[in-house]
């Protein structure tokens, strides 16, 4: 049947590139411009914890078992398991889907499930190994069996799956994951970036675990056939994909670091997506009806984050000052025209059930914040502010608006430039303000206020904030199962944190915005990933 | 010469060695590298152990001791990104780099002479007045703004050019013309004033006096009086061919030592930093002790002193 689809896609299609053998196969290759393919140099999840790689890696590379709605609100779906439950409040198992192809030709089973999960690949020795004493004595990866893990790889993946006891086979098709204690969000573990499946033969054919972590074996519906560090990533179609034939023979991500060369390289025709476009373009870009920019919120929100020991901020009460003296709304629409919005606080819609529909940020209420300010003696005094140049999009357009609303209020903060997260975090020079973003790798809260602010999280192990109620609750988030009760404990965590004693306040959500030709028949998703497999690319 | 040679050496060693230690405390003191490779978002475990795994938790003067020690022994060092040595990382990109800088060398030297020598030779002429005009835009407008402006009109408006990467011949022409303009402008400008500054001199009147033929005169006597300047210029230029397009390989794409050099920087990935400025400063000192030794063959009055020295 032909649908609109098809004929809108047809003469996107029909100018691409092609192979010069095309009768050999038709369809179309392309290539995408981003700023970076990799910040590691790696195309291991469990190594490239970052937007760019979820860019890359999902769909077309790597998959779990319980996938993620790209297309939809990002809620689960069956991936490489086609359907799991509940054995006890520490055990799920789950049914592989059968038929599934590595991109080396073998079918995936539980034995490959389990090694994905095992100490090989994802947890190593158990022992941290100790540097040689030297800065240029070690080559993580390259130890003496040459599949050594990379320290930091482990530390990644005991994070991600704090208790997890074992995971075992029960026939070729099913495995059961084990937690050492009782956990509602394994399910939500299983759907997150870093629990995807690879295959054990594709790691022990590898050299090293570096050669292993360039060209993983997935079983995604693109396969490696060229990385390039710092240059590109050529993905080639994976034939024999469970998700049917992938529309696009060829995808290549090429870094090109300048924004003003990614739309020259659109406009030109060279490249046939432009990635991490500044919302101050999308007028420029789409003033030309052949091009369209697409995208919108993602995952992941901004937050000023408050160091409660420097001395003006001790009071909680100039900390919730700050909160109402922004304006976001102001934000949204001067740096991101409008497209984006103020969420509900640190949390997201797909949390379902955990989701406080009824919660917001602090409103903007200058008295209030004048009020707060003279209950807590405050006068003036210098509030540093470390500032990173434009890490975050619009982050120093974001901090210059914040300084002009807080001095609005009667509020002295003070930018300090400073070059990166390390100058950041230094204890050496004061602390006061700063810039952050937090993600939810899945749908419950633990992934995001519990693992960023909680005892283990950044914001407490640099130091800046800890609070004991909110530390306690964070326990009760992680270990209880009573669903009703930790409902009702992240909702006292979020009042800590964001309105009585606040460790961050949300200024919005983030957003992504690519730029295609507007023929061309595909469709963003709500992240950072691109999806490119069948139904999402003209066919 | 022996000895011209030997002081010249010991000296480059004592630069080497000296930017070496600079950047290693710029770059150790201006922000923790585990932390910065590993980003914002990483377990404070994962960057600890990333830490441990590296040696930067042992003292600073401890691990600029050891990094001295191995380049002694010629170890650059590893990537922290990427696990490999840093010298293999570098010397695969300096062929994408010399593909721009070398052409653009040639551009430089076959346009901005040319120029400067007819400009001088025309001077207050209109040609000199437009010469002088373009070279001194090709001076002042920054690289990056002429290549997004040849990238507008060749790859947006006309097609006739890629706007970046590093896939064939083609791609190469817009960066190289970028670069060569650039330093075109330079040479033009300093070769004429260094032309025009000789063909004032007594010796010229007393050749044309004596009846040589003009021709003659500017090939025979001007130009190589004119030369040591030039030549002081294109010795620069020929010490920034491995480092030298760090703006232009970020606004074409182009894989060299230069996109090497920012993303290294950005990372504090130190041998990588270390190892480029190492060949960046061995260049140059190779290149200025050739440009010495060039001083002695165009002025017979350098030999002489050289001698007398000696």
């Amino acid at each position: 049947m032909i649908r609109r689809r098809h004929l809108l896609a047809a003469p996107a299609l029909a100018t691409l590139p092609r192979p010069s053998l095309a009768q050999a196969d038709q369809r179309p290759s392309i290539t995408i411009a981003v700023q970076k393919v990799s910040n590691s140099n790696t195309l291991e999840v469990l190594r490239e914890q970052s937007n760019v790689g979820e860019r890359v890696f999902y769909s077309s590379l790597w998959e779990g078992l319980i996938g993620r709605n790209w297309l939809g609100a990002l809620e689960s779906v069956p991936g490489l398991a086609t359907e799991w439950r509940r054995i006890d409040d520490r055990t799920v198992e789950l049914k592989l889907r059968e038929g599934v192809r590595f991109h080396n030709g073998d079918e995936m089973t539980a034995e490959d499930v389990v090694f994905s999960f095992g100490r090989e690949r994802m947890f190593g020795s158990g022992d941290a190994a100790p540097g040689a004493g030297t800065l240029f004595a070690r080559i993580p990866g390259q130890g003496p069996q040459g599949k050594e893990l990379p320290p930091e790889v482990v530390a990644v993946a005991r994070r991600i799956w704090p208790a997890l006891e074992r995971v075992e086979p029960v026939d070729r098709h099913t495995v059961r994951f084990v937690n050492r204690t009782p956990d509602v969000t394994m399910e939500g573990r299983l759907a997150r970036y870093g629990s995807d499946i690879c295959s054990r033969r594709g790691f022990a054919d590898a050299a090293s675990w570096l050669d292993w972590a360039r060209k993983p074996v997935t079983t995604g519906p693109y396969m490696v056939a060229e990385f390039r560090p710092d240059v590109s990533l050529t993905l080639v179609a994976h034939d024999q994909y469970w998700g049917g034939r992938p529309p696009l023979r060829q995808i290549r991500f090429v870094e090109v670091p300048e924004v003003a060369s990614r739309i020259n390289g659109l406009l030109s025709g060279e490249y046939q997506f432009a990635c991490d476009i500044p919302p101050d373009q999308i007028a420029g870009i789409e003033r030309n009806r052949a091009f369209e920019v697409q995208g919108g919120t993602i995952l992941n929100h901004r937050l000023t984050v408050f160091d409660k020991n420097h001395p003006q901020l001790r009071d909680a009460r100039v900390r919730r000052a700050m909160t109402h003296s922004i304006d976001r709304q102001a934000i949204v629409d001067s740096l991101w025209a409008g497209r984006t919005v103020i969420p509900k606080g640190l949390q997201w819609d797909y949390y379902g059930e955990m989701f406080h529909a009824d919660w917001s940020v602090p409103r903007f209420d200058l008295a209030e914040a004048r009020r707060l300010l003279r209950e807590a003696n405050y006068r003036g005094e210098p509030i540093p502010y470390c500032l990173l140049n434009n890490y975050y999009t619009n982050q120093t357009g974001t901090a210059q608006i914040l300084v002009e609303m807080w001095r609005a209020a009667g509020i002295n903060v003070q930018i300090q430039m400073v070059e990166n997260w390390a100058q950041v975090f230094a204890r050496e020079t004061p602390r006061a303000v700063r810039d952050w973003s937090n993600s939810a790798p899945f749908n419950d809260p633990v992934s995001s206020i519990v693992n960023q602010h909680g005892p283990n999280g950044q914001q407490q192990q640099v130091g800046e904030w800890t609070n004991d109620e909110f530390n306690r609750l964070s326990g009760e988030l992680e270990t209880s199962t009573d669903r009703a009760r930790r409902r009702i404990a992240f909702r006292r965590m979020l009042e800590i944190a964001e309105r009585e004693d606040p460790a961050f306040t949300v200024l919005h959500q983030n957003a992504t915005f690519t730029a295609k030709r507007r023929d061309v028949a595909w469709k963003a998703s709500p992240a950072f990933a691109m999806d490119f497999r069948p139904g999402n690319f003209g066919s | 010469m022996l000895r011209f040679v030997a002081s010249r050496i010991a000296r480059a060693a004592l630069t080497i060695s000296m930017v070496v230690t600079f950047a290693f405390i710029v770059l150790r003191m201006s922000g923790d590298p585990a932390q910065i490779i590993m980003g914002a978002d990483a377990p404070p475990e994962a960057v600890d152990a990333f830490r441990t795994a590296w040696g930067l938790d042992e003292p600073i003067w401890v691990q600029y001791l050891s990094y001295f020690w191995a380049i002694l022994q010629g170890d650059l060092g590893r990537s922290m990104r990427d696990g490999r040595d840093a010298i293999v990382l570098v010397t695969e990109r300096i062929p994408a780099t010399l593909a721009l800088t070398l052409p653009a060398l040639a551009i430089k030297i076959g346009l901005g002479i040319p120029a400067g020598i007819y400009a001088a030779l025309h001077r207050n002429s209109l040609a000199d007045r437009i010469v002088m005009v373009v070279a001194v835009a090709g001076f002042t407008v920054p690289s990056f703004v002429l290549g997004l402006l040849l990238v507008l009109l060749f790859a947006v408006q006309l097609g006739w050019l890629p706007s970046g990467g590093q896939e064939s011949w083609r791609h190469a022409i817009l960066p190289v013309v970028t670069l060569g303009l650039g330093g075109a402008a330079v040479l033009a400008r300093f070769t004429r004033s260094a032309m025009l500054e000789v063909l004032g001199q007594p010796f010229i009147r007393t050749a044309s006096a004596k009846g040589v033929p003009w021709r003659a005169v500017v090939v025979g006597h001007a130009l190589p009086n004119a030369a040591i300047p030039t030549v002081t210029i294109i010795g620069f230029m020929v010490g920034s061919l491995i480092a030298g397009a760090v703006v232009v390989e970020s606004v074409f794409s182009w894989p060299g030592v230069g996109r090497l050099l920012v993303v290294a920087v950005g990372n504090r990935d130190l041998a990588v930093v270390q190892c480029v400025l190492l060949l960046v400063a061995v260049t140059m000192v190779c290149s200025n002790l050739i440009v010495d030794l060039l001083y002695g063959l165009l002025d017979p009055r350098l030999r002489g002193a050289a001698r007398k020295a000696a």
